[in-house]
Protein backbone atom coordinates (compact mmCIF):
# COMPACT_ATOMS: atom_id res chain seq x y z
CA UNK A 1 0.00 0.00 0.00
CA UNK A 2 1.06 3.52 -0.95
CA UNK A 3 0.12 6.71 0.46
CA UNK A 4 -1.14 9.36 -1.66
CA UNK A 5 -1.17 13.27 0.21
CA UNK A 6 -2.56 16.04 -0.49
CA UNK A 7 -1.13 19.53 -0.12
CA UNK A 8 -3.42 22.24 -0.21
CA UNK A 9 -1.83 25.75 -1.37
CA UNK A 10 -2.30 29.29 -1.43
CA UNK A 11 -0.37 31.79 -3.36
CA UNK A 12 -0.05 35.25 -1.22
CA UNK A 13 1.18 38.41 -2.26
CA UNK A 14 4.60 39.16 -1.33
CA UNK A 15 4.04 42.72 0.09
CA UNK A 16 1.04 43.85 1.85
CA UNK A 17 0.09 47.03 -0.14
CA UNK A 18 -2.56 45.39 -2.45
CA UNK A 19 -5.26 46.78 -4.23
CA UNK A 20 -9.08 46.76 -4.16
CA UNK A 21 -11.45 46.60 -6.85
CA UNK A 22 -14.02 49.53 -6.29
CA UNK A 23 -16.71 47.34 -7.69
CA UNK A 24 -16.88 43.89 -6.77
CA UNK A 25 -14.50 44.55 -3.74
CA UNK A 26 -12.20 41.65 -4.10
CA UNK A 27 -8.40 42.19 -4.31
CA UNK A 28 -7.00 42.62 -7.45
CA UNK A 29 -4.36 40.09 -7.53
CA UNK A 30 -2.93 40.09 -10.80
CA UNK A 31 -0.90 42.74 -10.98
CA UNK A 32 1.34 41.25 -8.09
CA UNK A 33 3.93 38.67 -8.18
CA UNK A 34 3.49 36.06 -5.26
CA UNK A 35 4.82 33.28 -2.74
CA UNK A 36 3.25 30.33 -1.57
CA UNK A 37 1.78 31.13 1.58
CA UNK A 38 5.00 30.32 4.30
CA UNK A 39 2.45 27.79 6.57
CA UNK A 40 1.50 25.91 3.41
CA UNK A 41 5.59 25.76 2.71
CA UNK A 42 5.04 23.85 6.37
CA UNK A 43 2.40 21.49 5.16
CA UNK A 44 4.43 20.36 2.02
CA UNK A 45 7.61 19.79 3.81
CA UNK A 46 5.44 17.45 6.18
CA UNK A 47 4.58 15.27 3.28
CA UNK A 48 7.95 15.57 2.00
CA UNK A 49 9.20 14.30 5.07
CA UNK A 50 7.13 11.52 4.82
CA UNK A 51 7.37 10.79 0.99
CA UNK A 52 10.97 10.24 1.99
CA UNK A 53 9.65 7.29 4.67
CA UNK A 54 7.50 5.88 2.60
CA UNK A 55 6.06 4.65 -0.78
CA UNK A 56 4.21 8.27 -0.59
CA UNK A 57 3.21 10.15 -3.84
CA UNK A 58 2.50 14.11 -2.88
CA UNK A 59 -0.06 16.15 -5.22
CA UNK A 60 -0.35 19.60 -5.21
CA UNK A 61 -3.60 21.21 -5.01
CA UNK A 62 -4.83 24.88 -5.36
CA UNK A 63 -7.41 27.09 -6.22
CA UNK A 64 -6.81 30.67 -8.15
CA UNK A 65 -5.67 32.37 -10.92
CA UNK A 66 -3.07 31.10 -13.92
CA UNK A 67 -0.44 33.10 -12.08
CA UNK A 68 -0.57 30.73 -9.10
CA UNK A 69 1.47 28.18 -11.72
CA UNK A 70 4.40 30.57 -10.03
CA UNK A 71 3.68 28.81 -6.34
CA UNK A 72 2.54 25.11 -7.69
CA UNK A 73 5.83 25.46 -9.38
CA UNK A 74 7.87 26.43 -6.36
CA UNK A 75 6.20 23.46 -4.74
CA UNK A 76 7.06 20.61 -7.73
CA UNK A 77 10.93 21.96 -7.23
CA UNK A 78 10.72 21.28 -3.48
CA UNK A 79 9.50 17.81 -4.82
CA UNK A 80 5.72 17.71 -5.08
CA UNK A 81 5.58 14.79 -7.54
CA UNK A 82 2.26 16.37 -9.40
CA UNK A 83 -0.15 19.73 -9.07
CA UNK A 84 -3.33 20.64 -10.16
CA UNK A 85 -4.46 24.33 -10.61
CA UNK A 86 -8.15 24.73 -10.00
CA UNK A 87 -8.54 27.99 -12.08
CA UNK A 88 -11.68 29.29 -13.56
CA UNK A 89 -13.67 32.95 -14.01
CA UNK A 90 -16.15 30.35 -12.02
CA UNK A 91 -14.42 29.90 -8.80
CA UNK A 92 -13.61 33.70 -8.62
CA UNK A 93 -14.92 35.33 -5.58
CA UNK A 94 -15.36 32.70 -3.36
CA UNK A 95 -15.24 32.69 0.07
CA UNK A 96 -14.11 30.05 2.80
CA UNK A 97 -16.73 27.84 2.17
CA UNK A 98 -16.93 28.25 -1.43
CA UNK A 99 -13.19 27.01 -1.53
CA UNK A 100 -13.64 24.67 0.86
CA UNK A 101 -16.30 22.82 -1.21
CA UNK A 102 -14.77 23.09 -4.33
CA UNK A 103 -10.88 21.79 -2.57
CA UNK A 104 -13.11 18.94 -1.44
CA UNK A 105 -14.69 18.16 -4.56
CA UNK A 106 -10.89 18.27 -6.09
CA UNK A 107 -10.11 15.79 -3.57
CA UNK A 108 -12.59 13.49 -4.03
CA UNK A 109 -12.11 13.35 -7.63
CA UNK A 110 -8.32 12.87 -7.59
CA UNK A 111 -9.33 9.52 -5.30
CA UNK A 112 -7.55 7.57 -3.17
CA UNK A 113 -6.63 10.22 -1.09
CA UNK A 114 -5.34 9.47 2.49
CA UNK A 115 -3.73 12.34 3.82
CA UNK A 116 -4.50 16.10 3.23
CA UNK A 117 -2.15 18.33 4.91
CA UNK A 118 -2.78 22.75 4.82
CA UNK A 119 -1.03 25.17 5.93
CA UNK A 120 -2.62 26.53 9.83
CA UNK A 121 -4.03 29.54 7.86
CA UNK A 122 -3.20 32.46 4.70
CA UNK A 123 -1.07 35.31 6.09
CA UNK A 124 -3.66 37.47 3.69
CA UNK A 125 -6.98 36.38 4.57
CA UNK A 126 -5.42 34.73 7.93
CA UNK A 127 -8.76 33.15 8.61
CA UNK A 128 -7.68 29.21 8.95
CA UNK A 129 -10.72 27.93 7.85
CA UNK A 130 -10.83 25.94 4.89
CA UNK A 131 -9.01 22.97 6.05
CA UNK A 132 -11.40 22.02 8.57
CA UNK A 133 -14.28 23.01 6.05
CA UNK A 134 -13.20 20.37 3.73
CA UNK A 135 -12.15 17.80 6.44
CA UNK A 136 -16.33 18.31 7.17
CA UNK A 137 -17.32 17.51 3.36
CA UNK A 138 -14.87 14.95 3.32
CA UNK A 139 -15.97 13.18 6.50
CA UNK A 140 -12.20 13.13 7.97
CA UNK A 141 -11.07 13.66 11.36
CA UNK A 142 -9.21 16.93 11.51
CA UNK A 143 -6.42 17.88 13.73
CA UNK A 144 -5.62 21.33 13.06
CA UNK A 145 -2.50 23.61 14.53
CA UNK A 146 0.00 20.49 14.59
CA UNK A 147 3.48 21.71 15.80
CA UNK A 148 4.98 17.65 15.68
CA UNK A 149 4.31 14.29 14.08
CA UNK A 150 5.05 11.36 16.67
CA UNK A 151 4.34 8.49 14.82
CA UNK A 152 3.26 7.51 11.90
CA UNK A 153 2.22 3.77 10.03
CA UNK A 154 -0.18 4.12 6.36
CA UNK A 155 -3.39 3.54 8.72
CA UNK A 156 -2.80 6.29 11.42
CA UNK A 157 -0.76 9.19 12.84
CA UNK A 158 0.09 10.57 16.32
CA UNK A 159 0.32 14.22 16.36
CA UNK A 160 0.68 16.76 18.36
CA UNK A 161 -1.85 20.29 18.26
CA UNK A 162 -0.41 22.85 19.56
CA UNK A 163 -3.11 25.17 21.49
CA UNK A 164 -2.82 28.62 23.04
CA UNK A 165 -2.92 27.06 26.69
CA UNK A 166 -1.84 23.38 26.46
CA UNK A 167 -1.12 21.03 23.66
CA UNK A 168 -3.10 17.39 23.28
CA UNK A 169 -1.35 14.66 21.47
CA UNK A 170 -4.28 12.82 19.15
CA UNK A 171 -4.08 9.93 17.32
CA UNK A 172 -6.36 9.24 14.18
CA UNK A 173 -7.16 6.87 11.37
CA UNK A 174 -6.22 7.67 7.87
CA UNK A 175 -7.97 9.22 5.94
CA UNK A 176 -7.84 12.59 7.63
CA UNK A 177 -6.93 16.26 7.05
CA UNK A 178 -3.94 18.21 9.29
CA UNK A 179 -3.40 22.04 9.33
CA UNK A 180 0.09 22.61 10.10
CA UNK A 181 2.12 25.07 12.35
CA UNK A 182 5.54 26.76 11.24
CA UNK A 183 7.07 24.62 14.61
CA UNK A 184 6.30 21.56 12.88
CA UNK A 185 9.65 21.92 10.44
CA UNK A 186 11.86 24.24 8.76
CA UNK A 187 10.70 24.10 4.69
CA UNK A 188 13.26 22.96 2.63
CA UNK A 189 15.13 25.39 -0.50
CA UNK A 190 14.76 23.24 -3.73
CA UNK A 191 18.48 22.65 -5.23
CA UNK A 192 18.75 24.49 -8.52
CA UNK A 193 18.59 20.96 -10.37
CA UNK A 194 15.18 20.14 -8.76
CA UNK A 195 14.30 23.75 -10.47
CA UNK A 196 14.94 22.78 -13.76
CA UNK A 197 13.81 19.46 -13.11
CA UNK A 198 10.59 21.06 -12.02
CA UNK A 199 9.97 22.21 -15.29
CA UNK A 200 9.48 18.62 -16.86
CA UNK A 201 6.73 18.26 -14.32
CA UNK A 202 3.10 18.93 -15.71
CA UNK A 203 0.18 21.58 -13.99
CA UNK A 204 -2.63 20.42 -14.95
CA UNK A 205 -5.32 23.14 -14.76
CA UNK A 206 -9.29 21.95 -14.16
CA UNK A 207 -11.71 24.23 -14.26
CA UNK A 208 -15.74 23.68 -13.04
CA UNK A 209 -16.43 21.08 -15.98
CA UNK A 210 -13.05 18.59 -15.20
CA UNK A 211 -14.44 16.87 -12.52
CA UNK A 212 -17.94 16.84 -10.69
CA UNK A 213 -19.56 20.16 -9.15
CA UNK A 214 -22.79 21.62 -7.88
CA UNK A 215 -22.34 24.95 -9.94
CA UNK A 216 -24.59 27.01 -7.62
CA UNK A 217 -22.04 26.12 -4.35
CA UNK A 218 -19.24 27.64 -6.44
CA UNK A 219 -17.71 31.32 -7.01
CA UNK A 220 -19.87 33.81 -5.97
CA UNK A 221 -22.92 31.86 -5.85
CA UNK A 222 -21.81 29.70 -3.50
CA UNK A 223 -20.34 32.43 -0.89
CA UNK A 224 -22.69 33.28 1.92
CA UNK A 225 -20.40 36.48 3.27
CA UNK A 226 -20.27 39.54 1.48
CA UNK A 227 -17.82 41.99 1.77
CA UNK A 228 -20.13 45.30 1.78
CA UNK A 229 -16.96 48.05 2.64
CA UNK A 230 -13.90 48.19 2.99
CA UNK A 231 -11.16 50.72 4.06
CA UNK A 232 -7.77 51.63 5.39
CA UNK A 233 -8.11 51.60 9.54
CA UNK A 234 -7.53 55.37 10.77
CA UNK A 235 -5.40 56.07 14.58
CA UNK A 236 -6.77 59.06 16.98
CA UNK A 237 -3.34 60.40 17.41
CA UNK A 238 -2.21 61.46 21.39
CA UNK A 239 -0.84 63.84 23.14
CA UNK A 240 2.65 62.42 24.10
CA UNK A 241 4.29 64.03 26.79
CA UNK A 242 8.40 63.88 25.88
CA UNK A 243 10.90 62.07 28.97
CA UNK A 244 13.90 64.23 28.20
CA UNK A 245 16.98 64.92 26.20
CA UNK A 246 19.41 61.85 27.49
CA UNK A 247 18.84 57.95 28.84
CA UNK A 248 19.14 58.75 31.83
CA UNK A 249 16.76 61.41 33.06
CA UNK A 250 14.73 59.99 31.01
CA UNK A 251 14.70 57.18 32.68
CA UNK A 252 14.34 58.71 35.97
CA UNK A 253 11.46 60.89 34.75
CA UNK A 254 9.45 57.43 33.34
CA UNK A 255 10.16 55.48 37.06
CA UNK A 256 8.39 59.08 38.81
CA UNK A 257 5.52 58.86 36.64
CA UNK A 258 4.56 55.06 36.74
CA UNK A 259 4.89 55.21 40.49
CA UNK A 260 2.85 57.88 41.03
CA UNK A 261 0.47 56.46 38.88
CA UNK A 262 0.72 53.42 41.01
CA UNK A 263 1.53 51.55 38.41
CA UNK A 264 5.05 50.08 39.00
CA UNK B 1 -32.74 41.37 2.39
CA UNK B 2 -34.33 38.62 4.52
CA UNK B 3 -33.05 39.84 7.69
CA UNK B 4 -35.05 42.71 8.12
CA UNK B 5 -38.07 42.53 10.28
CA UNK B 6 -37.76 38.66 10.95
CA UNK B 7 -39.06 37.61 14.33
CA UNK B 8 -37.79 34.46 14.54
CA UNK B 9 -33.62 33.76 14.49
CA UNK B 10 -33.40 36.05 17.97
CA UNK B 11 -30.81 34.56 20.05
CA UNK B 12 -27.13 35.42 19.96
CA UNK B 13 -24.85 32.61 21.15
CA UNK B 14 -21.34 32.46 22.29
CA UNK B 15 -19.62 28.99 22.57
CA UNK B 16 -17.88 29.12 25.89
CA UNK B 17 -14.37 28.25 26.17
CA UNK B 18 -12.85 26.89 29.23
CA UNK B 19 -9.43 25.79 30.37
CA UNK B 20 -8.75 23.42 33.62
CA UNK B 21 -12.26 24.36 35.47
CA UNK B 22 -11.82 28.60 34.16
CA UNK B 23 -14.20 30.13 31.44
CA UNK B 24 -11.17 31.92 29.37
CA UNK B 25 -11.95 35.73 28.93
CA UNK B 26 -12.65 35.84 25.87
CA UNK B 27 -16.19 34.17 26.47
CA UNK B 28 -16.89 36.95 28.97
CA UNK B 29 -15.88 39.75 26.97
CA UNK B 30 -18.36 38.30 23.82
CA UNK B 31 -21.11 38.31 26.66
CA UNK B 32 -20.50 42.07 27.79
CA UNK B 33 -20.49 42.57 24.03
CA UNK B 34 -23.26 40.94 22.63
CA UNK B 35 -25.11 42.48 25.25
CA UNK B 36 -24.19 46.04 24.54
CA UNK B 37 -25.49 45.34 20.80
CA UNK B 38 -28.40 43.03 21.34
CA UNK B 39 -31.04 45.30 21.16
CA UNK B 40 -34.51 43.38 21.25
CA UNK B 41 -32.07 39.78 20.78
CA UNK B 42 -30.96 37.56 23.79
CA UNK B 43 -27.80 36.65 24.86
CA UNK B 44 -27.19 32.76 25.27
CA UNK B 45 -24.38 31.07 26.13
CA UNK B 46 -23.44 27.61 24.81
CA UNK B 47 -21.46 26.00 27.25
CA UNK B 48 -20.50 22.26 27.17
CA UNK B 49 -18.96 20.68 30.98
CA UNK B 50 -18.65 17.64 32.35
CA UNK B 51 -20.99 16.51 35.22
CA UNK B 52 -18.32 17.94 38.07
CA UNK B 53 -17.55 21.07 36.20
CA UNK B 54 -20.46 23.59 36.94
CA UNK B 55 -19.08 26.14 34.97
CA UNK B 56 -21.88 28.24 34.54
CA UNK B 57 -21.20 29.69 38.05
CA UNK B 58 -18.33 31.53 36.06
CA UNK B 59 -20.75 33.30 33.62
CA UNK B 60 -23.47 34.15 35.66
CA UNK B 61 -21.49 38.07 36.83
CA UNK B 62 -21.52 38.41 33.27
CA UNK B 63 -25.49 38.78 32.68
CA UNK B 64 -26.12 36.51 29.43
CA UNK B 65 -29.81 35.96 29.66
CA UNK B 66 -29.47 32.59 29.23
CA UNK B 67 -26.89 29.50 29.70
CA UNK B 68 -27.83 26.25 27.54
CA UNK B 69 -25.34 23.74 28.61
CA UNK B 70 -24.60 20.07 28.00
CA UNK B 71 -23.18 18.22 30.69
CA UNK B 72 -21.33 14.83 29.59
CA UNK B 73 -18.17 13.25 30.53
CA UNK B 74 -17.48 12.34 26.60
CA UNK B 75 -17.20 16.33 26.47
CA UNK B 76 -13.56 15.70 27.73
CA UNK B 77 -11.02 15.06 25.75
CA UNK B 78 -13.90 15.53 22.70
CA UNK B 79 -12.99 16.37 19.12
CA UNK B 80 -13.39 19.12 17.49
CA UNK B 81 -16.13 16.96 15.13
CA UNK B 82 -17.88 16.14 18.40
CA UNK B 83 -18.40 19.53 19.51
CA UNK B 84 -19.45 20.91 15.77
CA UNK B 85 -21.97 17.62 15.34
CA UNK B 86 -23.41 18.87 18.55
CA UNK B 87 -23.83 22.39 18.26
CA UNK B 88 -24.91 21.67 14.48
CA UNK B 89 -27.91 19.25 16.95
CA UNK B 90 -28.57 22.80 19.08
CA UNK B 91 -28.41 25.09 16.17
CA UNK B 92 -31.54 23.20 13.98
CA UNK B 93 -33.44 22.65 17.71
CA UNK B 94 -32.88 26.64 18.36
CA UNK B 95 -32.40 28.55 15.11
CA UNK B 96 -29.91 31.09 16.63
CA UNK B 97 -29.95 34.66 15.23
CA UNK B 98 -25.84 34.12 14.92
CA UNK B 99 -22.85 31.78 16.91
CA UNK B 100 -19.72 34.30 18.33
CA UNK B 101 -16.50 31.87 18.94
CA UNK B 102 -13.20 33.20 20.38
CA UNK B 103 -10.78 33.30 17.57
CA UNK B 104 -8.86 30.36 19.33
CA UNK B 105 -7.10 27.66 18.19
CA UNK B 106 -10.37 25.83 19.16
CA UNK B 107 -13.03 28.33 18.12
CA UNK B 108 -11.61 28.23 14.66
CA UNK B 109 -11.03 24.35 14.34
CA UNK B 110 -14.67 24.05 15.34
CA UNK B 111 -16.36 27.10 13.98
CA UNK B 112 -15.05 26.17 10.23
CA UNK B 113 -16.36 22.36 10.88
CA UNK B 114 -19.94 23.73 11.93
CA UNK B 115 -19.68 26.63 9.38
CA UNK B 116 -19.32 23.57 6.68
CA UNK B 117 -22.03 21.36 7.87
CA UNK B 118 -24.93 24.40 8.24
CA UNK B 119 -23.64 25.60 4.94
CA UNK B 120 -23.34 29.49 6.34
CA UNK B 121 -20.97 31.98 6.42
CA UNK B 122 -18.02 32.36 8.82
CA UNK B 123 -16.15 35.55 9.35
CA UNK B 124 -12.44 35.23 10.83
CA UNK B 125 -10.84 37.06 13.48
CA UNK B 126 -13.44 40.08 14.12
CA UNK B 127 -12.55 43.29 15.83
CA UNK B 128 -15.69 44.83 16.08
CA UNK B 129 -19.34 43.19 15.97
CA UNK B 130 -22.92 45.29 15.33
CA UNK B 131 -26.49 44.63 14.53
CA UNK B 132 -28.38 46.17 11.74
CA UNK B 133 -32.10 44.63 12.94
CA UNK B 134 -31.27 41.39 12.03
CA UNK B 135 -28.18 41.21 10.16
CA UNK B 136 -25.05 40.65 12.12
CA UNK B 137 -22.01 42.98 10.63
CA UNK B 138 -18.81 42.12 11.36
CA UNK B 139 -15.62 44.15 11.52
CA UNK B 140 -12.40 42.06 10.37
CA UNK B 141 -9.30 42.97 9.33
CA UNK B 142 -7.23 41.71 6.29
CA UNK B 143 -3.96 41.92 4.58
CA UNK B 144 -1.50 42.20 7.51
CA UNK B 145 -4.55 44.52 8.71
CA UNK B 146 -3.70 47.17 5.98
CA UNK B 147 -7.55 46.71 5.23
CA UNK B 148 -10.38 46.49 7.38
CA UNK B 149 -13.56 45.05 6.18
CA UNK B 150 -17.07 44.84 6.80
CA UNK B 151 -18.73 41.35 6.30
CA UNK B 152 -22.53 40.50 6.39
CA UNK B 153 -23.84 37.12 6.17
CA UNK B 154 -27.40 38.62 4.08
CA UNK B 155 -29.34 35.29 3.28
CA UNK B 156 -28.06 32.74 5.81
CA UNK B 157 -28.69 31.85 9.42
CA UNK B 158 -26.85 31.00 11.61
CA UNK B 159 -24.39 34.20 10.53
CA UNK B 160 -20.94 33.04 12.19
CA UNK B 161 -17.95 34.89 13.41
CA UNK B 162 -14.80 34.19 15.73
CA UNK B 163 -13.63 36.85 17.68
CA UNK B 164 -9.93 38.11 18.58
CA UNK B 165 -9.58 37.98 22.58
CA UNK B 166 -8.98 40.96 23.76
CA UNK B 167 -10.53 43.55 21.72
CA UNK B 168 -13.63 44.18 24.62
CA UNK B 169 -13.93 44.61 28.01
CA UNK B 170 -15.56 42.34 29.83
CA UNK B 171 -17.78 43.59 32.68
CA UNK B 172 -19.17 42.14 35.56
CA UNK B 173 -23.07 42.58 35.95
CA UNK B 174 -25.19 42.46 39.24
CA UNK B 175 -28.47 41.38 39.85
CA UNK B 176 -29.65 39.87 36.55
CA UNK B 177 -31.48 36.80 36.10
CA UNK B 178 -30.48 34.39 33.70
CA UNK B 179 -31.97 31.20 32.86
CA UNK B 180 -29.88 27.74 32.33
CA UNK B 181 -31.41 25.67 30.20
CA UNK B 182 -29.65 21.91 30.63
CA UNK B 183 -30.00 19.48 27.99
CA UNK B 184 -30.29 15.60 28.31
CA UNK B 185 -31.14 14.88 25.08
CA UNK B 186 -28.03 15.08 22.71
CA UNK B 187 -27.39 12.49 19.92
CA UNK B 188 -23.14 11.60 20.84
CA UNK B 189 -21.77 10.80 17.31
CA UNK B 190 -18.49 9.57 19.04
CA UNK B 191 -16.10 9.17 16.30
CA UNK B 192 -13.93 6.05 16.63
CA UNK B 193 -11.43 7.35 14.22
CA UNK B 194 -9.80 10.01 16.37
CA UNK B 195 -8.76 10.03 19.82
CA UNK B 196 -7.49 12.45 22.23
CA UNK B 197 -5.07 10.69 24.45
CA UNK B 198 -3.53 13.18 25.99
CA UNK B 199 -3.86 16.74 26.94
CA UNK B 200 -0.49 18.68 28.65
CA UNK B 201 -1.36 22.56 30.42
CA UNK B 202 1.29 24.82 28.54
CA UNK B 203 2.12 28.45 30.44
CA UNK B 204 1.80 29.44 26.48
CA UNK B 205 3.71 33.09 25.70
CA UNK B 206 0.94 34.09 23.34
CA UNK B 207 -1.11 33.35 26.76
CA UNK B 208 0.71 35.61 28.76
CA UNK B 209 1.40 38.63 26.56
CA UNK B 210 -2.58 38.89 26.13
CA UNK B 211 -3.83 38.42 29.72
CA UNK B 212 -0.42 40.43 31.11
CA UNK B 213 -1.14 43.38 32.72
CA UNK B 214 2.99 44.64 31.92
CA UNK B 215 4.37 44.25 28.43
CA UNK B 216 7.65 45.10 26.62
CA UNK B 217 7.29 45.58 22.83
CA UNK B 218 10.56 45.11 20.66
CA UNK B 219 10.47 46.17 17.23
CA UNK B 220 13.29 46.08 14.34
CA UNK B 221 15.31 48.61 16.55
CA UNK B 222 16.09 45.83 19.46
CA UNK B 223 16.58 43.13 17.11
CA UNK B 224 20.50 42.23 17.94
CA UNK B 225 20.90 39.54 20.70
CA UNK B 226 22.44 41.53 22.96
CA UNK B 227 19.44 44.31 23.06
CA UNK B 228 17.10 41.37 23.53
CA UNK B 229 18.76 40.10 26.56
CA UNK B 230 18.99 43.61 27.99
CA UNK B 231 15.24 43.28 27.23
CA UNK B 232 14.59 40.32 29.08
CA UNK B 233 16.42 41.38 32.22
CA UNK B 234 14.18 44.70 32.30
CA UNK B 235 11.04 42.67 31.56
CA UNK B 236 12.00 40.60 34.55
CA UNK B 237 12.07 43.63 36.91
CA UNK B 238 9.45 44.92 35.68
CA UNK B 239 7.17 41.80 35.63
CA UNK B 240 6.55 42.18 32.11
CA UNK B 241 6.34 39.80 29.25
CA UNK B 242 7.92 40.13 26.06
CA UNK B 243 5.64 40.61 22.19
CA UNK B 244 7.41 41.45 19.44
CA UNK B 245 6.36 43.16 15.98
CA UNK B 246 6.59 40.85 13.00
CA UNK B 247 9.62 40.87 11.91
CA UNK B 248 11.25 39.75 15.16
CA UNK B 249 8.81 36.36 14.41
CA UNK B 250 11.40 35.17 11.96
CA UNK B 251 14.43 34.91 14.97
CA UNK B 252 15.05 31.77 16.61
CA UNK B 253 13.70 33.37 20.18
CA UNK B 254 10.47 34.61 19.05
CA UNK B 255 7.78 33.50 17.28
CA UNK B 256 4.27 34.24 15.74
CA UNK B 257 2.48 33.81 19.44
CA UNK B 258 4.74 36.19 20.51
CA UNK B 259 3.50 38.34 18.07
CA UNK B 260 1.64 41.61 18.79
CA UNK B 261 -0.82 43.05 16.33
CA UNK B 262 -3.28 42.31 13.73
CA UNK B 263 -1.78 39.25 12.40
CA UNK B 264 -0.90 37.96 16.15
CA UNK B 265 -2.51 39.23 19.40
CA UNK B 266 -4.41 41.91 20.72
CA UNK B 267 -3.05 43.24 24.04
CA UNK B 268 -4.64 45.31 26.51
CA UNK B 269 -2.05 45.43 29.36
CA UNK B 270 -1.70 48.37 32.04
CA UNK B 271 1.71 49.67 30.86
CA UNK B 272 2.88 49.10 27.43
CA UNK B 273 6.82 50.05 27.04
CA UNK B 274 7.85 49.92 23.08
CA UNK B 275 11.26 49.32 22.48
CA UNK B 276 12.39 50.40 18.76
CA UNK B 277 9.15 49.80 17.31
CA UNK B 278 8.45 52.24 14.37
CA UNK B 279 4.71 51.44 15.10
CA UNK B 280 3.02 50.35 11.94
CA UNK B 281 -0.81 50.15 11.47
CA UNK B 282 -0.11 46.76 11.49
CA UNK B 283 1.27 46.72 15.03
CA UNK B 284 -0.98 49.72 16.57
CA UNK B 285 -4.68 47.95 16.09
CA UNK B 286 -3.31 44.98 18.57
CA UNK B 287 -2.57 47.87 21.59
CA UNK B 288 -4.61 50.28 21.51
CA UNK B 289 -6.32 48.92 24.74
CA UNK B 290 -3.09 49.61 26.41
CA UNK B 291 -3.85 51.90 29.68
CA UNK B 292 -0.44 53.75 29.31
CA UNK B 293 2.30 53.27 26.02
CA UNK B 294 5.50 54.52 26.78
CA UNK B 295 7.51 54.74 22.92
CA UNK B 296 11.14 54.63 23.19
CA UNK B 297 12.46 55.33 18.95
CA UNK B 298 15.62 57.21 17.88
CA UNK B 299 13.20 58.29 14.94
CA UNK B 300 11.41 61.33 16.16
CA UNK B 301 8.59 60.91 13.19
CA UNK B 302 7.82 57.47 13.85
CA UNK B 303 4.03 56.65 14.38
CA UNK B 304 4.40 55.07 17.63
CA UNK B 305 4.59 58.59 19.24
CA UNK B 306 1.00 59.75 17.67
CA UNK B 307 -0.30 56.99 19.99
CA UNK B 308 2.00 56.87 23.16
CA UNK B 309 1.63 58.26 26.38
CA UNK B 310 4.92 59.27 27.26
CA UNK B 311 7.94 58.96 24.76
CA UNK B 312 11.57 58.93 24.32
CA UNK B 313 13.75 59.99 21.28
CA UNK B 314 16.89 58.16 21.47
CA UNK B 315 18.65 55.18 21.38
CA UNK B 316 16.47 52.29 22.85
CA UNK B 317 18.97 50.45 24.10
CA UNK B 318 20.43 53.16 26.15
CA UNK B 319 17.06 53.57 27.73
CA UNK B 320 17.29 50.41 28.95
CA UNK B 321 20.40 50.53 30.30
CA UNK B 322 19.51 53.44 31.73
CA UNK B 323 16.36 51.91 33.66
CA UNK B 324 18.21 48.91 34.87
CA UNK B 325 20.71 50.60 36.64
CA UNK B 326 17.83 52.86 38.42
CA UNK B 327 16.19 50.16 39.25
CA UNK B 328 18.90 47.34 40.93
Amino acid sequence: MSLHIVVCVKQVPVSNNLKIDPITKNMMRSSEPGIMNPFDQNALEAALKLKERFDAKVTLLSMGPKNFEITLRQGLAMGADDAILLSSRGFGGADTLATGYVLSQAIKAIQNVNLVFFGRQSIDADTGQVGPIVAELLGWPQVTYISQINSIDEKSIEAVRLMEHMQQSIKVKLPAVFTVRSELNVPRYPSPRSIMLSYQKEIKVWDEHSFELDLNRIGIQGSPTVVRKVWNPTKVDKETELLGEDPESAARKLLQVLRARDII
Amino acid sequence: MKKVDCMTHKNIWIVAEHHQDIIQPVTKQLITKANQIKDDKKVTVILFQTKEQKLEQQLLNYGPDEIITVCDDRLKEAPDSLIADLLSQLNHKFQPNSILFGATVIGRSISARLQAKLLTGLTADCLDLKFEENLLIQIKPSYGDNIMCEIVCPNNYPQMATVRPNVFMATEIQNKETKVVIMNDMNFKEDKRITVYEEIPLLSKSDSIANADRVIALGRGMSGEEHINKASRLATKLGAKIGVTRPLTDLPSFSVDDQIGQSGSSIAPKLLITLGVHGAVQFTTGITKSKYIVAINNNPKAPIFDIADYGFVGDAKSFVEALLKLIQ
